[in-house]
């Protein structure tokens, strides 16, 4: 996918538990230019996760319109979404999310199993993706064998391995120290500003938000504000939000 | 998806090793068990159709007089004639009485052509006496050969000088057909019949069963009426049938061996079934996040049934095809320890079909909530999970 621009219309998602409604997000618009890197920023239950999970495919919202790629994704059955999500989004999670009975290289070559590959093509993206991310020498590692930021490294690069134009991450740098921390961060900036990946990044961190072109504050499952930043790698286009 | 089924199963090496281990050892008693009934079965399916079995209307174990043998050979259509007698003797160092029979010698082996001779003859068979032929496998199983001399005791006949039998072996048989094993062994009834003339033996007088071969074109059922009727005002009563229904008869003499068979059988495989189902359980429910991962990546919902379905059948078919196989290597030694008991045992075809058969159903079974549980999950709570 070459253009992932994204397109958020008054979109509202509640949870009931224990007979109380709680409303994450409320009616919350958000335009996302395609190639951008965007870091939503916020309090905890603010809805930064649900909005990640409902531009990822991940969840559904109660109401308004998701459009990522021209796609409005309400429209997709569940078989049609995962079908989307396995052509266009690559996910980055906090605790790596590696399938730990895996070797690295078998976690990358995963999501490529799903596309119209031949086991050469597939043996050779995995390696490219294990390359970009400077890890090739660590394909028959496990998980529990890998350090954190070799594991994160590990899923940045499946999450590149099929080339989707979208890139959804939730902190990504959570559970990494700073210098761990850093070099992922450089290498997000490097695929935004060098491949052109659309990446939406929730972080709690300011210094991992810098690292982003644009910052969206998120307050109570609306928008609080939207801060562009012109010399941050990437961050070429304009993002517009309403409250 | 096929490796991660693989691994998913290795990651708890023991757990899995426990449950095919089960498989296996249900697989293992459920082949074993039903070839028991099977080789029971393929007796009364051996049976001849040209045969028909004389024996007392009052009971098995009640003697015909040896006079009779006149007037049923006179029987239109009764092309020959010979007579059994259960002998009950052990071999040396046994303790349980094993086949042996005295037969009519004369017509023996034309009214049974099955048997044919793999060593010695019919005519040293012949000369009477005390010769006997006896069925390869006993012949292996105690080591004896043609000129061997086999002493035999005999609670049934005893002999009142205090002697044990002795019989030289004058052949080595093998049956063409299971309905005669080859583990028996036969001697000329003159022999018993001269010592009892001799007064060397105490015990029953007379026949336990009468053989007619039908001539052909003859109706077995006719000839068998037409028996019974001779002797309908006695002295004694005769009753006869065909040998298929006379082998179904001496099976259910064991007692109801299909009906315990398939009450064990069915109770060791709900056992397994629920040992196996547990372990899918468990294994579904450490996988959750990982299934998860799988579905943010875009795994559909029937790859996550396929992926646990594959699980379940994983363990039941290595399970299967390991106490399957175990039963094979085992049969000849089973066949050996049986003896007598279960002549002609071995392993099915049909059981091993059966036990197979089980284990694909057994996976399937045991892999229908895992997978349904699977396909079920939804992405955002999946992840939210931890093993």
């Amino acid at each position: 996918m070459s253009d992932a621009n994204i397109s958020i219309q008054s979109v509202s998602k509640a949870y009931t538990r224990a007979g109380e409604t709680l409303v994450v997000l409320d009616k919350l618009d958000l335009e996302v230019p395609a190639g951008e890197f965007y870091a939503l920023m916020g309090p905890s239950g603010s809805g930064k996760t649900t909005l990640l999970n409902i531009i990822g495919g991940l969840d559904r919202p109660d109401s308004g319109l998701v459009e990522v790629a021209s796609e409005e994704l309400s429209q997709l059955s569940n078989s049609e979404l995962a079908a989307w999500r396995a052509d266009n989004v690559g996910f980055i999670f906090q605790g790596f999310n590696l399938i730990p009975v895996l070797t690295a290289y078998e976690n990358v070559a995963l999501p490529l199993g799903l596309q119209p590959l031949s086991k050469s093509e597939r043996h050779e993206h995995a390696m490219y993706a294990l390359e970009l991310v400077g890890l090739a020498d660590r394909a028959s590692h496990r998980p529990a064998q890998l350090s954190g930021g070799q594991a994160q490294r590990v899923a940045i690069a499946r999450a590149l391995a099929t080339d989707p134009g979208l890139i959804v991450a939730d902190e990504p740098t959570g559970d990494l120290d700073r210098e761990s921390a850093d070099s992922v961060l450089e290498l997000m900036s490097r695929l935004s500003a060098e491949m052109h990946k659309t990446i939406l990044m929730v972080t709690h961190d300011p210094l991992a938000a810098e690292s982003a072109g644009t910052i969206v504050r998120l307050d109570k499952g609306r928008l609080g504000s939207i801060d562009h930043k012109t010399a941050a790698p990437g961050a070429a286009a304009a993002g517009k939000g309403t409250a | 998806m096929l490796r991660l089924v693989f691994r998913n199963q290795l990651k708890h090496g023991l757990r899995s090793l426990c449950t095919i281990g089960a498989v296996a050892v249900a697989m293992f008693l459920l082949c074993v068990l039903r070839s028991l009934v099977s080789t029971l079965d393929s007796a009364v399916q051996a049976s001849a159709s040209n045969r028909v079995i004389v024996q007392s209307a009052v009971s098995l174990f009640v003697s015909l007089p040896e006079s009779y043998y006149s007037k049923i050979v006179a029987v239109e259509g009764v092309e020959k004639l010979t007579h059994w007698n259960w002998f009950g003797g052990k071999y040396p160092n046994e303790q349980q009485p094993l086949n042996q029979f005295g037969v009519r010698m004369e017509t023996f082996l034309d009214v049974y052509d099955e048997i044919v001779f793999i060593d010695g003859s019919r005519q040293a068979f012949e000369r009477g006496g005390n010769s006997c032929i006896i069925g390869k496998d006993l012949a292996a199983k105690y080591g004896y050969g043609i000129g061997d001399r086999i002493p035999i005791e005999s609670e049934l006949y005893t002999r009142t000088d205090g002697n044990v039998w002795e019989f030289d072996v004058a052949g080595i048989y093998e049956s063409k057909t299971s309905n005669v094993d080859n583990m028996t062994l036969f001697f000329p009834y003159n022999y018993l019949d001269e010592a009892r003339d001799a007064g060397l033996v105490q015990g029953p007088v007379g026949i336990s069963i009468y053989i007619a071969r039908v001539a052909p074109g003859y109706d077995p059922v006719t000839i068998m009426a037409a028996i019974d009727e001779i002797y309908e005002n006695g002295p004694q009563r005769v009753q006869s049938s065909s040998e298929a229904t006379f082998q179904a008869m001496f099976v259910s003499m064991v007692g109801n061996i299909p009906l315990l068979v398939n009450s064990i059988g069915l109770g060791v495989l709900a056992a397994v079934l629920m040992a196996t189902l547990n372990t899918m359980l468990m294994a579904a429910r450490e996988q959750i996040h990982d299934m998860g991962i799988l579905k943010a990546l875009g795994f559909r919902d029937g790859h996550l049934s396929m992926l646990m379905m594959g699980q379940s059948l994983l363990l039941a078919i290595v399970g299967g095809l390991l106490g399957v196989g175990a039963a094979m290597l085992a049969g000849p030694f089973i066949a050996y320890s049986l003896g007598t008991n279960f002549p002609g045992y071995e392993i099915h075809q049909s059981s091993v079909n059966l036990a197979l058969g089980l284990s694909l159903a057994l996976g399937i079974i045991a892999g229908i909530l895992p997978a349904w549980r699977a396909r079920s999950l939804a992405v955002v709570d999946a992840l939210s999970a931890r093993a």
